[in-house]
């Protein structure tokens, strides 16, 4: 049983903290995403499980071991690398049969899991080639393949589809999901790119300078964000978050107008409170073009300055409580800018967070 | 003008250059293998009347006039003394240039720059200490004594280089080793020198050149046969009552030799490694 | 004191690697600075070793400030430097736009550039001490043969004519540094910079001055910075050619040195000229070294 558990652990260089106690448990065969933007600690992290940072304070354990001090090479662990890290000095087989040629596995054995690893990959036809004649896609799967010939009990990806092109990037990371599906590991997998950790996390974690904001499924996150950070960060395109205050049950925003309070939150705040009203261009629709067929829903009149035609759907920019904003519009037609068009909001996906802490206030 | 006229004539300019970089080596080599009285002929021989290797006979101490130089010797300890000197310092300068490339330290750029700035102490003014504290120690005039010396001066460029090889060989590629099972030891010697060794490689070459070639330091600490170097050696011949210089000639190639083929090997890789360690900070 | 402890215990794989580069250059080269350093306060001669305790202050410095002949040597290896420097540049930057302009046999022409590096300063000295020399030598026999002079030229007599002459053999040794790594920087040079000021209707010369030169600089400046770590070598060339004489006359900072600790056997006062020396040699390399530093944060834009 391949669990990862992380106990209050701390990274510091010198005097700088980066890493401020974090606490994460990691179940057998769980696929976890760590996701943050550059400098959340995520990486260093993933680093302190693999071995190649030292951690300050506090416990990791792989499984029910302590890890703390073991090097590396006997945490049995496998990386795959944002650059790749191959050998350039290696042809593709011997990349992928070199830690079991470390470990002295006898030749036979090591060439039965090379050829193990290059058929789930489809690695064939590169056997016999180095790492300089492969293009990227290709060196992303012998980096996969050399990571799972030592059947590892955890697998740790550090942002490894960064470097590869916007159309790779979608197909590897079916492949991913797919590799997962087939060897069942447990997987800690850094990303900055909130998408990757949607479609492949089994639960997601989001940092943000070096603590742990929220621990959830993927719905959990999008749905349910803790503070305005994770509500911003996590969907595409981010919410929109406005600035407003409290007053007879309904949000008033700088432009004077308002929205009632939302179902999931009245009660929880009083008159004259500073909130953030937020919500998903999703949840904003022009009439006609709804999905959802029942609820709350709150009708507001919107001046379209922008419309961008994404074929399927169209985003519409707009600008509402004193803020640009996006709606979305689910069966498009040509919209011209300055057009007004009346929406409706679908109050029960709205969210109202703390304006200063940023928190939020569903309680 | 008419751009092939332009090319021509580029071509000549350059060619004429090189004939000037070309010539005072070629006329040396010629010249060894002439006679000396023929070389000291007035007015000048210009087309050599018979070449011969003599020259070279003689001062390895066989034929008829044989030269009071024992250039076999010096040859002997040139050889000694650079190889194990360039040994030394590959050894001390790559684990230093490894631990500059790889770690961080406090206290790693003042170190870098002060070894750097050893460099630059000339030759001359370093051999007075040397020679004094060598003397006390009873190590003046010996080979043991040149090759502490010659590893030293050869130290700081060798850290240089091979920092910069090192630093050219991502340290993912150790750590996914680590990974792999290796231990750092292992990763070391089965990934990063491996994939440094052109480079190591070419640092040697440089450090034996500088060995090969050093006079200044040499000069003043080699006295008798057992350890003077070659071209120490060579000033020899200005002592005599008649130079010779058909066998200074002579002995300039017996030292060119080496220098030249070990050149030859490296250019690609020496300012490969000059210019990546200087401008890629 | 326990945090040097700690410092130590927690670099102690990286202080152990590079312990034996600083040692040994400890034990060969500060040490023996510092112990030349003491004896330029002593009046030590190689003689007399009890002299070595003959503490005399400032005297050499004060002497050697006084000193007419070491202020001449001083000024000679100043102007020898720049003149040096200066032409090697020049010439080593000519030479490498040439080279990059020739499409058919470069590679052997940049081999054929490489030839005087492999050649000790020694035996460059001695080179040019042969084609130099009044009797017998090359340039002096070509020129009779040609008819253009009757009389031997005194190439390595005459004040001018021998300054000349060591410049020659200097600037023939060193030309090549320049020319290879500015060449280096050519093949290195963006293509975008230049297509785009020839669209913006740059000149040729316009294109050099304001794309070229500035992104040369940096590869100048190394080469400037690897050449300034050996200016010393020119005390090689001078000892085979002229021995610093006739009568002084190409006396450099270097040879003066060798004379005063060897020949007149004055160590204290040639360890204080030493002193100057090495200041000289450091003062052009921190020079270089800092243009390099500079000029590389240029380099970015590129």
């Amino acid at each position: 049983m391949a669990t990862v558990t992380l106990k209050d652990v701390v990274k510091r260089y010198g005097a700088v903290e980066v890493v401020h106690g974090i606490n994460l448990d990691i179940a057998h065969n769980e696929f976890v995403v760590l996701v943050g933007p550059s400098g959340c600690g995520k990486s260093t992290t993933l680093r302190m499980i693999a071995g190649l940072e030292e951690i300050s304070d506090g416990d990791i354990l792989i499984g029910d071991q302590v890890v703390n001090q073991l090097p590396p090479r006997k945490r049995n662990i496998s990386m795959v690398f944002q650059n790749y890290a191959l050998y350039p000095h290696m042809t593709v087989s011997e990349n992928l049969g070199f830690s079991l040629k470390i470990a002295s596995r006898s030749k036979e054995e090591i060439e039965a899991a090379v050829q193990d690893a290059a058929d789930i990959l489809g690695l064939d036809e590169l056997l016999e080639r180095t790492p300089a004649e492969l293009s990227g896609g290709q060196r992303q799967r012998v980096a996969m393949g050399r990571a799972i010939v030592r059947h590892p009990d955890v697998f740790l990806f550090d942002e490894p589809l960064s470097n590869l092109d916007a159309k790779l990037r979608t197909q590897m990371r079916v492949e991913i999901k797919k590799l997962h599906a087939k060897v069942k590991t447990t997987i800690v997998y850094v990303t900055h790119d909130q998408v990757e950790a949607m479609t492949l996390a089994d639960r997601i974690v989001i940092m943000k300078d070096g603590h742990i904001v929220q621990i959830g499924t993927p719905l959990e996150v999008f749905e349910r964000p803790v503070d305005t950070f994770v509500a911003g960060f996590i969907g595409s395109p981010p919410m929109n978050l406005i600035d407003g205050t409290i007053k007879n049950d309904t949000v008033v925003f700088s432009d004077g107008r308002s929205v009632p309070v939302p179902p999931d939150f009245s009660g929880k705040v009083v008159d004259g409170r500073r909130v953030v009203f937020g919500f998903r261009a999703d949840v904003l629709m022009p009439k006609g073009h709804t999905l959802a067929e029942s609820g709350v829903l709150h009708d507001l009149d919107l001046t379209i300055d922008l419309a961008e035609p994404l074929g399927s759907e169209s985003i519409l920019l707009s600008s509402f409580g004193g803020k640009d904003i996006q709606a979305r519009m689910h069966n498009p037609r040509p919209v011209k800018g300055g057009e007004v068009l009346s929406c409706e909001l679908h109050l029960e996906k709205c969210h109202l967070f703390d304006a200063e802490t940023g928190q939020s206030l569903r309680g | 003008m008419p751009s092939r006229t332009k090319t021509v004539l580029i071509w000549i300019v350059t060619f004429f250059i090189m004939l000037i970089i070309c010539m005072p080596g070629l006329w040396i080599i010629l010249s060894a293998f002439r006679t000396n009285g023929e070389i000291l002929t007035k007015p000048a021989i210009w087309i050599p009347q018979n070449l011969t290797l003599d020259n070279f006979r003689a001062i390895f101490g066989f034929g008829e006039n044989v030269v009071g130089i024992p250039v076999a010797s010096y040859f002997r300890n040139s050889l000694v003394i650079s190889i194990t000197s360039t040994a030394l310092a590959l050894l001390i300068g790559m684990t230093g240039g490894y631990a500059f490339a790889r770690y961080s330290f406090p206290g790693k750029k003042p170190a870098f720059l002060w070894l750097m700035l050893s460099r630059t102490v000339p030759g001359i003014a370093l051999s007075l200490p040397i020679f004094i504290i060598w003397s006390r120690l009873g190590i003046i005039d010996t080979k043991f004594g040149v090759i502490l010396v010659f590893t030293a001066i050869n130290v700081p460029f060798t850290v240089w280089l091979t920092e910069g090889f090192f630093r050219q060989v991502p340290n993912d590629l150790n750590e996914a080793a680590q990974i792999d099972g290796c231990t750092r030891w292992q990763a070391f010697w089965k990934i990063e020198f491996p994939l440094a060794k052109s480079g190591i490689a070419s640092a040697g070459i440089f450090a034996f050149l500088t060995s090969w070639n050093e006079y200044a330091l040499a000069s003043q600490l080699t006295r008798s046969t057992d350890s003077k170097t070659l071209p120490v050696g060579l000033m020899d011949f200005t002592a005599q009552f008649t130079i010779d210089w058909a066998g200074m000639c002579a002995m300039a190639v017996i030292i060119i030799i080496p220098a030249l083929i070990l050149t030859f090997l490296v250019q690609k890789h020496l300012i490969a490694g000059l210019t990546f360690g200087g401008v890629k900070g | 004191m326990t945090r040097l402890r700690r410092t130590i215990r927690e670099n102690a794989v990286p202080f152990a690697l590079i312990s034996p580069a600083v040692l040994i250059i400890l034990m060969v080269v500060l040490l023996p600075l510092i112990f030349s350093f003491y004896t330029s306060f002593s009046n030590y001669r190689l003689i007399r070793p009890d002299s070595l305790w003959d503490w005399v202050g400032l005297r050499n410095y004060k002497r050697i400030m006084g000193d007419w002949d070491f202020w001449v040597a001083f000024g000679r290896t100043v102007l020898f430097l720049t003149v040096a420097l200066n032409l090697e540049l020049l010439f080593g930057l000519g030479l490498a736009l040439l080279v990059n302009k020739i499409t058919w046999g470069q590679r052997t022409m940049r081999t054929i550039m490489m030839f005087p590096m492999m050649f000790s300063p020694i035996l460059v000295g001695f080179q040019f001490k042969y084609l130099f020399n009044d009797t017998i030598g090359l340039v002096n026999n070509g020129l009779q043969s040609l008819g253009l002079t009757h009389e031997a030229i005194p190439f390595l007599v005459d004040r001018w004519l021998a300054f000349f002459s060591i410049a020659f053999a200097e600037i023939w040794m060193s030309t090549s540094i320049f020319a290879i790594l500015i060449l280096a920087g050519l093949f290195a040079l963006p293509k975008d910079p230049i297509e785009a000021a020839r669209v913006d209707g740059c000149s040729n010369w316009q294109v050099f001055k304001h794309i070229t030169l500035p992104f040369l600089m940096p590869f100048i400046y190394i080469a400037m910075a690897i050449r300034s770590l050996d200016v010393a070598r020119a005390f090689d060339i001078v000892d085979v050619m002229t021995g610093g004489g006739p009568a002084g006359r190409t006396e450099l900072l270097w040879t003066l040195i060798s004379r005063t600790a060897y020949d007149d056997a004055r160590m204290g006062r040639a360890n204080a000229m030493s002193y100057v020396a090495i200041l000289l040699s450091i003062f052009f390399t921190w020079f270089f070294f800092n243009k390099l530093m500079e000029a590389r944060k240029h380099l970015g834009a590129f």
